[in-house]
């Protein structure tokens, strides 16, 4: 299931590469009009937009990739069960919080949609064609570290303490930097 | 409350709970024993504010921008050719981590990067010729802080964004300081060199046309920085929209090179987005604890703290920076700077300090705190580059680094101009 | 009682002059003892500017006072608050803001959940150019910064061409030309030394008047006693409304002559940017475009019949009416 999930987050976080290459490309664009003194005009607004997009969407690739930053000077110390603990303990407190954001993101969105928000700029963007997306990566968020907190507490019960390691340990096997 | 943050801070981090997990779990903390709000309420729309920045979309380019120079081979010819240059003086190689991490860092707007980048061509080297792997581990992680400090630098562009200081002249500033700690880098390797030749390993020198051609590796790096650095100059881009710029530039020199190609793309682009969602849960964790401080009224409960102690402002400045340093050990350092900068500005500001030079004096701080345990990520980066070896080395060979850090830190208390000067110049 | 409170930029004058008194001293005071209040400000919480009024709304601080241009995300009819060039004057600028008071009372009702205590006014919001301009007629083709959507769509329809550039950018911007003009108060820009890198001053409030909408949670303000609520009513037009109004006028005059040089300049030195008159003319066709493209296009995003009591409220007191 892990690989399954990490397949997926992997073209997620794809996805989200490519925005925000597009991203760069629209700034790049509007600087190189600016020199022949036009300009496509709300680029700022727009990077907003897509920072907040990339950071919601992203951090489900993050976690599955062990990227999320921990300090391991005490869990270190442990054998392979004790680092489990840890693991799963770190997981499930992650869970939660995470569940937590999603739930208190929601009264953002609903007021955009009560209100019909609208962006106070010149494009008038209306805000739940932004945020609705948005949400909906926290959402993804929660339920990925959910479902990473009942597989690890499940190699817990089976008594397989050295596989929580690959899947919720500390570090990424491999490098960030190849 | 200041010790219940303390506290609960490092108890949380030493679980292992992630750090972004830590700072909401902070906030929530302080929501329910602190104050008598509901603050909670707000976290959405604090999680909703600190990820809607245009100017933070900088820190996902600058770290792309890293990722295609590693992955298209144009870190390793860079670093070859300033071995070529400066592997003769005592301490050899080191200097070569050293000379790369400033190079890169000209290019790079994060210290992780810069240090990841130096760390992964560097470390393949260190066993091939015998080097002490403390010393040399240490300069990687204490070159690669002057990502955050030469320009362009993503802590810079949250400092400026923070406080509402002008963003190119906190980079102006940054400049002289940046290349200042990079020879006291060298001269400091040279002194322990010269006292203990045995951490060194082989000096080396290389026949001049060698040299001479090693400097064409240089130019994409000369370049990117020129583009990126002279685009915000010359009035074309904003520092956000130059990272952009460098992004294409990053792009073009791998294109020369022959490293562009699906596979290159895809790595990079995950591994972008992969660190980017790292840094911005604690980025959007520290601004929800920030929030949840303010409301709960702690800038009240510093500044009648600091009132009590009826400090000059030169003594005032000196409990900041050590301040810094004691936090600095434990404390993420994007997240210190964000947590810290609303309270502590205001009143360095109040003590007739300038905005721009406490921008700088802030991170040679934070630089420091990127290399002192337990929590310094550089440490972490360079030892994840390792693979051998126990993380206590990277350490104490980042001490010497870390004192000459300090030094830098008085010396722009006694010699402000170290930072204004360029700023005041090209004003 | 326990009030928490959250106040405009803490570096502006309006929140160190008269909110930081009033509500630090002069209502705790007032009461007796019995109103305590804990002050903050947003940008010391680090409040996203358009968080400020919807978390004053869901409870999580009693009071809050903002810009209330900040707020027309999720209240477009807001922005009926705000309209540049109407009101020339502080006192014309307050008739305006007195004529709007019901509407703006019922916005915060029903989009904020709140009871609205004051409005008061940040400096004008003027024009500094790096450019030779005589007339409003020549910001035609220029590159100009403003803040709020009403003022950026007036630019477009006067033929100036709208830049986002953020405060602390726009002297680096002026000086390079990647714009011509910037809108700000007078005084901010005085103390921020935009007058080192543009020119020319024309100080007619382009940007209108930023009106800062001081308004306390409504089911806080339900709980209170009768006498609390008539205090605070009472307390916050002299001890606040009153002084920040009356010394909007005085502050425009010195900040223009502390640009300029024209007249004196107390509390700093005088600058020499060169003054432009606008021309009756100039106006006229201003308030034409005003009247017949940008508030129409307002009373559209508005819906409802908003149109019909701005027409009847702040238009007849300032003597226009939507088209
Ligand atoms: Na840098
Ligand atoms: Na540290």
């Amino acid at each position: 299931m892990i690989e399954r999930l990490r397949a997926i987050n992997k073209g997620v976080a794809l996805m989200v590469g490519f925005g925000l290459l597009a991203c760069a490309a629209f700034v790049l664009t509007d600087i190189i009009m600016r020199r022949f003194g036009t300009s496509l005009g709300g680029t700022e607004e727009i990077a907003g937009y897509a920072m907040a997009l990339a950071t919601s969407w992203g951090m489900s690739y993050t976690l599955l990739e062990l990227g999320h930053v921990r300090i391991d000077i005490l869990r270190t110390r442990f054998q392979t069960f004790g680092k489990a603990v840890f693991d799963v303990f770190s997981i499930c407190v992650m869970s939660g919080v995470v569940i937590t954001i999603a739930i208190k993101a929601w009264p953002v969105v609903e007021r955009s949609l009560v209100n019909g928000s609208r962006a106070n700029t010149p494009l008038q963007t209306p805000l739940i064609w932004v945020q609705l997306p948005w949400f909906a990566g926290w959402v993804w968020f929660a339920i990925m570290s959910t479902l990473l907190s009942f597989a690890a507490i499940s190699l817990v019960f089976k008594r397989r303490y050295g596989e929580t390691e690959a899947i919720v340990g500390a570090f990424a096997e491999q490098d960030t930097l190849k | 409350m200041i010790t219940y943050v303390g506290v609960t801070l490092l108890g949380l981090l030493a679980l292992s709970i992630p750090v972004g997990v830590v700072l909401f779990l902070l906030g929530f903390g302080i929501d329910i024993f602190f104050s008598n709000f509901p603050l909670i309420r707000g976290l959405g729309n604090m999680v909703w504010s600190a990820s809607n920045s245009a100017t933070l979309i900088a820190i996902p380019f600058f770290v792309l921008l890293g990722e295609i120079l590693v992955r298209s081979g144009v870190a390793e010819r860079t670093y070859a050719a300033l071995d070529r240059w400066v592997s003769w003086l005592p301490g050899g190689l080191v200097h070569a981590n050293i000379a790369t991490a400033t190079m890169f860092s000209a290019t790079s707007g994060s210290s992780v990067a810069t240090a990841a980048t130096v760390a992964t061509v560097a470390m393949p080297q260190a066993e091939k010729l015998g080097y002490d792997p403390k010393l040399f581990s240490g300069a990687i992680a204490a070159g690669g802080t002057l990502g955050i400090m030469i320009p362009p630098s993503i802590n810079l562009i949250v400092y400026g964004f923070l406080t509402q200081s002008s963003i190119p002249q906190l980079f102006l500033a940054g400049l002289i300081p940046g290349l200042a700690l990079a020879l006291m880098f060298m001269l400091i390797t040279v002194i322990i060199c010269v006292i203990r030749p045995d951490l060194g390993g082989m000096r080396r020198t290389f026949p001049f046309p060698q040299m001479m051609r090693a400097l064409v590796d240089l130019v994409p790096i000369v370049l990117l920085f020129g583009l990126i650095v002279g685009s915000i100059y010359r009035g074309w881009a904003t520092p956000t929209e130059a990272a952009a710029v460098g992004v294409a530039g990053a792009f073009l020199i791998a294109f020369v090179f022959g490293g562009v190609s699906w596979d290159m793309l895809t790595q990079s682009l995950t591994g972008t987005v992969k660190i980017t969602s790292m840094i911005m849960l604690i980025v959007i964790g520290a601004s929800f604890l920030n929030f949840t401080l303010a409301s709960a009224g702690l800038g009240r409960e510093l500044t009648t703290f600091m009132e009590g102690l009826g400090l000059s402002p030169l003594g005032f400045i000196l409990v900041v920076v050590a301040m810094y340093i004691v936090l600095g050990f434990f404390i993420e350092t994007l997240s210190l700077m964000v947590v810290t900068i609303p309270i502590i500005v205001p009143m360095v500001l109040v003590q007739g300090y300038d905005v721009i030079w406490f921008g700088i004096l802030m991170i040679v701080l934070i630089e420091m705190a990127l290399i002192t345990p337990p929590v310094g990520l550089n440490l972490y980066v360079v030892q994840g580059a390792r693979k051998s070896g126990s993380l206590n080395e990277v350490m104490l060979g980042a001490i010497p680094y870390c004192l000459t850090m300090l030094l830098m830190a008085f010396l722009l208390i006694a010699f402000p101009n170290i930072a204004l000067f360029l700023p005041h110049a090209l004003q | 009682e326990d009030l928490s409170v959250v106040g405009s930029w803490s570096s502006l004058p309006l929140h160190n002059a008269y909110e930081a008194p009033f509500w630090t001293e002069t209502l705790p005071a007032a009461s007796g003892g019995t109103i305590n209040v804990e002050l903050t400000t947003h940008n010391q919480m680090s409040l996203g500017l358009g968080d400020i009024y919807p978390l004053l709304g869901q409870g999580v601080y009693d009071v809050a006072m903002t810009v209330g241009d900040y707020a027309v995300s999720d209240a477009p009819e807001l922005e009926g608050l705000d309209v540049p060039l109407l009101a020339l004057t502080a006192d014309d600028a307050r008739a305006m803001v007195d004529a709007a008071r019901p509407m703006v009372a019922d916005i915060f009702r029903d989009r904020f959940n709140s009871h609205v205590l004051a409005i008061a006014p940040y400096p004008p919001q003027v024009v500094f150019c790096n450019a030779d301009i005589a007339s409003l007629a020549d910001l035609e083709g220029l590159k100009v910064r403003a803040s709020g959507r009403m003022t950026a769509l007036l630019l477009e329809a006067l033929g100036a061409e709208g830049v986002n550039v953020s405060f602390s950018e726009v002297p680096g911007a002026l000086q390079k030309g990647v714009v011509d003009c910037a809108v700000t108060g007078a005084g901010s820009g005085y103390s921020a030394g935009w007058w080192e890198v543009s020119t020319h001053l024309l100080p007619i409030p382009l940007g209108g008047w930023d009106p800062v909408v001081t308004a306390i949670n409504l089911d806080k303000w339900n709980s209170m006693s009768a006498d609390d609520q008539a205090l605070i009513t009472s307390e916050i037009v002299t001890g606040f409304e009153d002084p920040a109004w009356a010394s909007a006028q005085g502050a425009l005059v010195n900040d223009v002559a502390c640009l300029t040089g024209n007249g004196e300049c107390v509390g700093g030195e005088a600058r020499a940017m060169t003054l432009v008159e606008v021309s009756e003319e100039d106006f006229t066709r201003a308030r034409t475009i005003l009247t017949s493209e940008v508030l129409p296009d307002w009373a559209e995003r508005a819906g409802g019949d908003w149109a019909t009591r701005w027409n009847e409220s702040v238009g007849t007191a300032v003597g226009v009416s939507i088209e």
